[in-house]
């Protein structure tokens, strides 16, 4: 290893070697919303509440994360979607959670105009500005590239282009690519290859919601390489105002420990894309990323997984996924 | 607000105190996203001053009110329009709406319902309404100042239904406000227009601007034509048509993102003929901008 190639993972905070990431939640939010709902008041929090709402869920984050040393947050927050970097930079230093941001976006359907006239060359140097420069005057830099299918279930001009320069920018700075959902994978598989970006840089995104089923080729996608995320983890009907993506509890416990009964771990990421405190949206009542300690590793626990795997699928796996790998 | 007075951005003045307004410009225009392009750098000592240039300029050569009519999203600025009216002793008018469909963001496009049904004239109408009566949002911050004027726009292709949900929403926001409503128009201004009628807005209420050949049907109708070329504004205000005639540059202060000619606010005093001025400059853009009983 030389001087100029030492394993890093881009935090807002600055890089931190993987093995200090410890308990990673891969897909999480600080707070998400749609563009434009910053003029509606009608969602408006004050900084006080906003600070009240997500540092005590981080503090307890860090509570739980103890056993495996360091505590790590990814936001999956796009470009347009109310990511605040200087924000999240106040929050991980004043918690110790580590925080990674995002470049890219969460769909075609979330990029303002400006980048939905943006050339695929454009997008490429926004990313890897974002990556390698900074995100806007924070010195912050994305640690991951966000891209996904727009409303409809299906892949729309836009997307692919931002799925083309997400690609490039992963080769080319080594982030992973996240995909919000995984339905309509066949354009984004053919052109991660046409793009020579090997598809385990590539985490497919809340392949276990409740709206994505009988649509999403989960088993085909970790087939061609790529990482499955279970990353809605308590999305659940039962709750009392379930969102309309949400999912029977058992039904996806048994869709991930299927993953896990057949040797399949490693295609597998984990999460609970939970909001800390969201923007222009209601948010779920009752969810956080909590959750994941909560009841997720009872559950989990209770159907005989053991502590190792659970450390493979929020630890190791994890560090290895985030890990600047740049491929020239 | 009573019925003679005008939202500027450091508060309601007496129509007749606007003097020559330019009457539908763009001060600060950022198309939307672009104030995250990596390579744009919003320098805003440089926007101010560039503004205020403009701006002095203007009130040298007789100016007194500028209105920017570009909407809540894509640029607008309040409290650096206050403290560049203040800087300045121009009034400015700051609106309300949005432009056509593809300048808005998915929070009105694919909202997180399912379906992701666009939004409804309703909803639109009340968010561009409390611009008025509670103040322009800066956004997740504070509301400040009150907006004088609705601004919206219809896709250059032909209106959307988003589009018309849309206009509908300013046309009601106009009418329950007292404000007027400025149409960038689309293909078919006449069809248009009709649309905002039909929410019971007077046509007078209504600056149209972008109306191709339809100047003399829109005139006809009762709504003001908004013209960029001066020639053509002052042939159609001596064809009969004077009191509907207003005049713009066409251009902004200071564009990001996008192009668009340099707008001179100084430059559109002497172009129009010493006979004209008052009533183009100043009559009409007060008849527009005084606010109606709600």
């Amino acid at each position: 290893m030389t001087a100029a190639h030492i394993d890093r993972v881009n935090t807002v905070l600055g890089p931190i070697a993987p093995e200090e990431l410890g308990f990673v939640a891969i897909h999480e939010h600080i707070g998400y919303g749609m563009p434009g709902s910053e003029l509606d008041t009608q969602w408006w929090k004050t900084p006080e509440q906003r600070y009240e709402e997500t540092v005590p869920k981080l503090r307890t984050f860090h509570e739980n994360t103890l056993p495996w040393g360091g505590a790590t947050f990814v936001d999956a927050t796009g470009i347009c979607n109310g990511r605040d970097i200087d924000y999240y930079q106040s929050l991980s230093a004043k918690t110790g959670v580590h925080i990674v941001a995002s470049t890219g976006f969460v769909g075609g359907d979330t990029a303002l105009a400006f980048f939905e006239r943006a050339s695929v060359d454009y997008l490429y140097r926004q990313f890897v500005h974002e990556i390698t420069v900074g995100i806007g005057r924070t010195g912050g830099k994305a640690g991951i590239i966000k891209v996904g299918v727009s409303r409809g279930f299906k892949m729309k001009e836009l997307d692919l282009r931002i799925y083309r320069a997400a690609a490039r920018a992963a080769l080319e700075t080594g982030v992973p690519i996240f995909t919000h959902l995984a339905v309509d994978a066949e354009p984004a598989v053919e052109i991660f290859a046409e793009e020579g970006l090997p598809l385990h840089r590539v985490l497919f995104g809340h392949a276990d919601d409740g709206v994505s089923q009988g649509k999403v080729r989960d088993r085909w996608i970790a087939e061609q390489g790529g990482r499955i995320g279970f990353d809605t983890f308590g999305y659940d009907l039962e709750l009392p105002d379930p969102p309309f993506w949400g999912r029977p509890r058992q039904e996806r416990l048994e869709h991930f420990l299927g993953y896990l009964r057949d040797g399949l771990t490693d295609s597998v990421l984990a999460s609970a894309d939970a909001n800390c405190s969201p923007l222009g949206w209601p948010g779920v009542k009752g969810h956080t990323i909590n959750y994941l300690f909560d009841t997720l590793f009872p559950a989990l626990r209770d159907n005989g997984v053991d502590d190792a795997t659970i450390n493979r699928i929020f630890v190791e796996l994890p560090a290895d996924f985030l890990t600047l790998q740049p491929q020239n | 607000m009573t019925a003679t007075t005008v939202n500027t951005v450091l508060g309601p003045v007496s129509g007749a105190e606007l003097g020559i307004v330019a009457v539908r410009e763009t001060l600060l225009s950022v198309l939307p996203g672009a104030q995250y392009g990596y390579d744009i750098d919003i320098d805003r000592a440089r926007v101010f001053r560039a503004i205020a240039e403009k701006l002095n300029a203007f009130r040298a050569a007789g100016g007194g009110t500028v209105v920017d009519a570009g909407g809540m999203f894509a640029g607008r600025d309040v409290p650096l329009y206050e403290a560049v009216s203040r800087a300045t002793g121009v009034h400015i008018v700051a609106s309300s709406g949005q432009m056509e469909e593809g300048m808005l963001g998915g929070y009105f496009l694919t909202p997180q319902t399912n379906p992701p049904t666009p939004w409804p004239t309703a909803k639109f109408a009340a968010l561009y309404a409390a611009e008025v009566t509670e103040g322009m949002v800066v956004p997740r911050v504070e509301r400040r100042g009150a907006a004088g004027l609705i601004s919206t726009a219809t896709t250059p292709d032909g209106m959307t239904a988003t589009d018309e949900s849309q206009l509908r929403g300013c046309a009601r926001a106009a009418l329950d406000t007292g404000v007027a409503l400025a149409l960038r128009a689309g293909n078919d201004p006449m069809a248009e227009l009709a649309v905002a009628v039909e929410e019971q807005l007077a046509a007078d209420r209504v600056a149209v601007s972008n109306v191709g050949e339809s100047a003399a049907d829109i005139a006809a109708a009762g709504a003001f034509v908004v013209f960029t070329d001066v020639h053509a504004a002052v042939a159609f205000a001596y064809d009969g048509n004077a009191t509907r005639t207003l005049l713009a540059t066409g251009g902004a202060a200071l564009t990001f993102g996008h192009e668009a000619a340099p707008a001179s606010y100084a430059g559109l005093i002497e172009a129009v003929p010493a006979e004209l001025r008052h009533q183009l400059l100043v009559a009409n853009p007060a008849a527009l901008l005084a606010a109606k009983e709600a």
